[in-house]
């Protein structure tokens, strides 16, 4: 009987159509009042997008206060990613105890975004950062390494507007 | 008013089909786009704002003017608006497939039918009871000859609704059939199967404003549920409305019904096949018909072209006229077409928000809704019509 | 110009009447059967003008109704999903030819002795009217309205016993189509 009346007025269908209805004569009234929105889409290429803390963007390199690379070549990001897209080559420098790298190549075209590398640096030498905008004009540009201006490890890259090819001139 | 010649007669009612037709066009791609806002709206998001994601040529001015445009009050509302040029532009210059194994002839003729049958049901919809405007003197042949409301306000208006929309379901069979194609035949078949079951409630829900209103004629029948009822006239007419909602969103196949598309299921139903403008034409029908469900419901349990919706207004009509000042009796005791459109306009945001809020029933399910829920509780509300009418009469 | 729309007007009536025929000449030699359906609902559509244009409007919009929208349906889904290339069914509807023509050729004299007693025989004279009372009342009231008061009020019996007859063909199609559960 209960079920049955319960088919028979709507209650939930009500319930729905109320929540919706909020929903529209909330953002259809502060649509345009740009200061205090409602709705959870951003306006991206005008209004550049927030991004959530956890995102997972294109690999960077950091560096500390002193300027110094970060990275001590342990070589554990380079044995975890599935994809092994890491290629390390370990050098030395005056004045530094631990091993200092002198080639790390990133391959992005086949990294996928998994964060393991981050996760198995014991030094926080790496992180994953917020940059989406990843689109290149040419396949070269995708091959990251500690050399050049535009596409280093060190920055976020240039939006498909430089490429290695422009650098060399 | 003199008697028109046959010719003028004629001529009158050439120029209401244009302005019936004018109506449609310019209603329905302002549907289709509130369509997209509305939706956008009901969940978060703002809907369609630019063209294309292009940010240089023609597309890029237009869009960057419209991201100005975005911090105008009332006109950002209007963003997405250059879309609609570009949904009709790429109907038309889509490639136009057809099938090899098709049935060209049939293939051909099913949009046509479907397009022509939602249109020819405005015929019999009146937007105002008798004279809509005057033509002014200096027009040649029929200056100053009253244009009603209506192209032809038979007095069977309501069967010939009924009739015309049920030939449309040829349109949706005959495509699905034509098409030679296992997709679209399902989504052809559930859909004829849908729209001859619904149409049993739909319109049994509709014999209770015939039987309150005693007549088939649409301007009558809208007269006597807006301002001919005693006030417990509401009761039907509310059960009847709502029940009558349903029936038209299953007869239009729109989003808590839409057996015969069912993207998840069947590709995209009926129309799988079909591209360019044979794919425009079940488009607009579908809006079309869309207009239609929404003007009968205005017309009969909203008030139509008078301002009280379920017959408020015979009861405060008297008030009305006794109390308010002298310049608002002509504007809220008299009917106006922009009653009318305004309401019909409400009816199909109310479709928009139903889409944006309910989700689609399992084609089991909306055979037992139609069966065992909305017929008892058309005859239910059919009772109740007729006490209401045997009280009164 | 006057005089030609009114002419027109006049000959309405033959102008659908000829398209129906157009329809039914259709559906018989079509080859494909769904197109044979096709002209059926085209001579559905025309017989309902005809309606309309002798001043029937209730009949012709029951015609559309009715036929064109319940009936041609049922016909076309019939149609749709039974494949008459197999040769055994073809042969079946072979068989068949002889029955049908033998049966169309006395309905065909039935007719024309029908319409050739009411154009020329004894009866033409009188017109053809339902009762006169209803007539009186039909000028004031509209068609829907004089029908249903001749079928509810006049004719109740007929008018129930013909539905009687409905009844029984439903049930009996419920009864054929309803299997034993064990
Ligand atoms: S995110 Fe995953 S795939 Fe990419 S470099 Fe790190 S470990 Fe390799
Ligand atoms: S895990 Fe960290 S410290 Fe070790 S090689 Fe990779 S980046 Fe350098």
């Amino acid at each position: 009987m209960k079920k049955f009346l319960k088919t028979l007025i709507p209650f939930d269908i009500a319930k729905g159509l109320t929540i919706t209805g909020t929903h529209f004569a909330k953002v259809f009234l502060s649509a345009n009042r740009r200061k205090v929105p409602f709705h959870v889409v951003s306006e991206y290429p005008e209004v550049p997008a927030k991004m959530q803390p956890r995102f997972r963007g294109r690999l960077q390199m950091l560096k500390d206060e002193a300027g110094e690379i970060k990275c001590v070549c342990c070589l554990a990001c380079e044995k975890i990613c599935p994809t092994q897209v890491i290629t390390i080559e370990s050098g030395k420098k005056e004045g530094r105890k631990t091993k200092l790298p002198t080639r790390y190549d990133f391959e992005m075209e086949r990294c996928i975004f998994c964060e393991f590398c981050v996760e198995s640096c014991g030094f926080d030498a790496i992180i994953l950062n917020h940059q989406f905008e990843l689109a290149v004009y040419n396949r070269e540009d995708m091959s990251l390494s500690m050399e050049g201006t535009f596409q280093n490890m060190f920055g976020v890259s240039p939006v498909a507007k430089f490429s290695v090819a422009d650098e060399e001139k | 008013m003199p008697t028109p010649t046959l010719t003028q007669s004629l001529i009158i009612a050439l120029l209401q089909a244009i302005l019936v037709v004018v109506f449609i066009f310019v209603v329905v791609p302002l549907t289709l786009y509130a369509e997209r806002k509305v939706l956008g709206y009901l969940q978060l998001r703002l809907g369609a704002t630019r063209v294309a994601g292009s940010l240089t040529g023609l597309t890029g001015f237009v869009n960057r003017n419209m991201w100005k445009l975005g911090k105008v009050p009332m006109l950002s509302y209007w963003r997405g608006i250059v879309m609609l040029v570009g949904d009709v532009v790429k109907m038309i210059i889509k490639e136009d497939i057809l099938p090899t194994k098709a049935d060209k002839f049939v293939f051909f003729i099913a949009p046509a039918i479907s397009f022509c049958a939602s249109v020819i049901v405005f015929a019999a919809i009146s937007f105002v009871p008798g004279t809509l405007f005057v033509l002014p003197k200096f027009i040649p042949i029929v200056g100053g000859l009253p244009v009603s409301g209506a192209v032809g306000d038979v007095n069977v208006g309501l069967l010939w609704i009924l009739g015309i929309a049920s030939v449309g379901v040829y349109g949706i069979v005959l495509a699905g059939w034509a098409s030679n194609s296992k997709y679209p035949l399902l989504g052809g078949l559930r859909s004829g199967a849908q729209i001859v079951s619904y149409e049993v409630p739909l319109t049994l829900s509709l014999l209770a404003p015939v039987v309150m209103s005693g007549s088939l004629q649409f301007s009558e029948m809208s007269r006597s549920m807006a301002v001919g009822l005693p006030y417990w006239g509401i009761v039907p007419q509310f059960l009847g409305f709502f029940i009558y909602l349903t029936c038209g969103f299953a007869e239009t196949n729109r989003l808590p019904f839409d057996m015969p598309e069912a993207e998840n299921e069947l590709v995209a139903g009926f129309h799988t096949e079909y591209s360019g403008m044979k794919f425009g034409f079940f488009y607009l029908a579908e809006y079309i018909n869309m207009t239609v469900v929404a003007a009968l419901a205005s017309a009969f349990f909203l008030g139509g072209p008078w301002l009280m919706p379920f017959g408020l207004h015979g009861v405060l009509n008297p008030f009305f006229t006794a109390h308010l000042p002298a310049f608002l009796v002509p504007l809220l005791c008299e009917p106006h077409a922009i009653f009318f459109v305004v309401k019909i306009i409400f009816i199909l945001f109310v479709y928009i928000w139903v889409r944006g809020t309910i989700p689609r029933y399992r084609y089991d399910q909306v055979m037992a809704v139609a069966w065992k829920y909305l017929i008892p509780l058309t005859l239910v509300n059919l009772m109740l019509a007729a006490a209401v009418r045997y009280l009164t009469v | 110009m006057e005089q030609l729309l009114i002419k027109i007007g006049q000959n309405l009536f033959l102008v659908f009447g000829l398209m129906a025929l157009g329809g039914a000449a259709t559906m018989v030699l079509a080859k494909n059967a769904v197109h044979s359906v096709i002209g059926f609902l085209f001579a559905m559509l025309s017989m309902a003008g005809c309606y309309l244009t002798i001043g029937a409007e209730f009949m012709g919009v029951a015609q559309l109704l009715v036929y064109a929208g319940g009936i041609v349906v049922l016909f076309l889904f019939v149609v749709m999903l039974v494949e008459l290339s197999k040769s055994r069914e073809k042969g079946l509807f072979q068989r068949q030819t002889p029955f049908a023509l033998v049966l169309v050729v006395a309905g065909a004299v039935a007719f024309v002795g029908v319409f050739w007693r009411t154009i020329f025989g004894s009866s033409a004279a009188e017109a053809l009217t339902l009762s006169p009372n209803l007539m009186a009342q039909g000028e004031k009231l509209g068609n829907a309205q004089m029908l249903s008061r001749g079928l509810f009020a006049e004719y109740l019996l007929p008018f129930e016993i013909l539905s009687v007859i409905l009844l029984v063909a439903l049930v009996g199609a419920v009864v054929l189509a309803k299997t034993e559960r064990v």
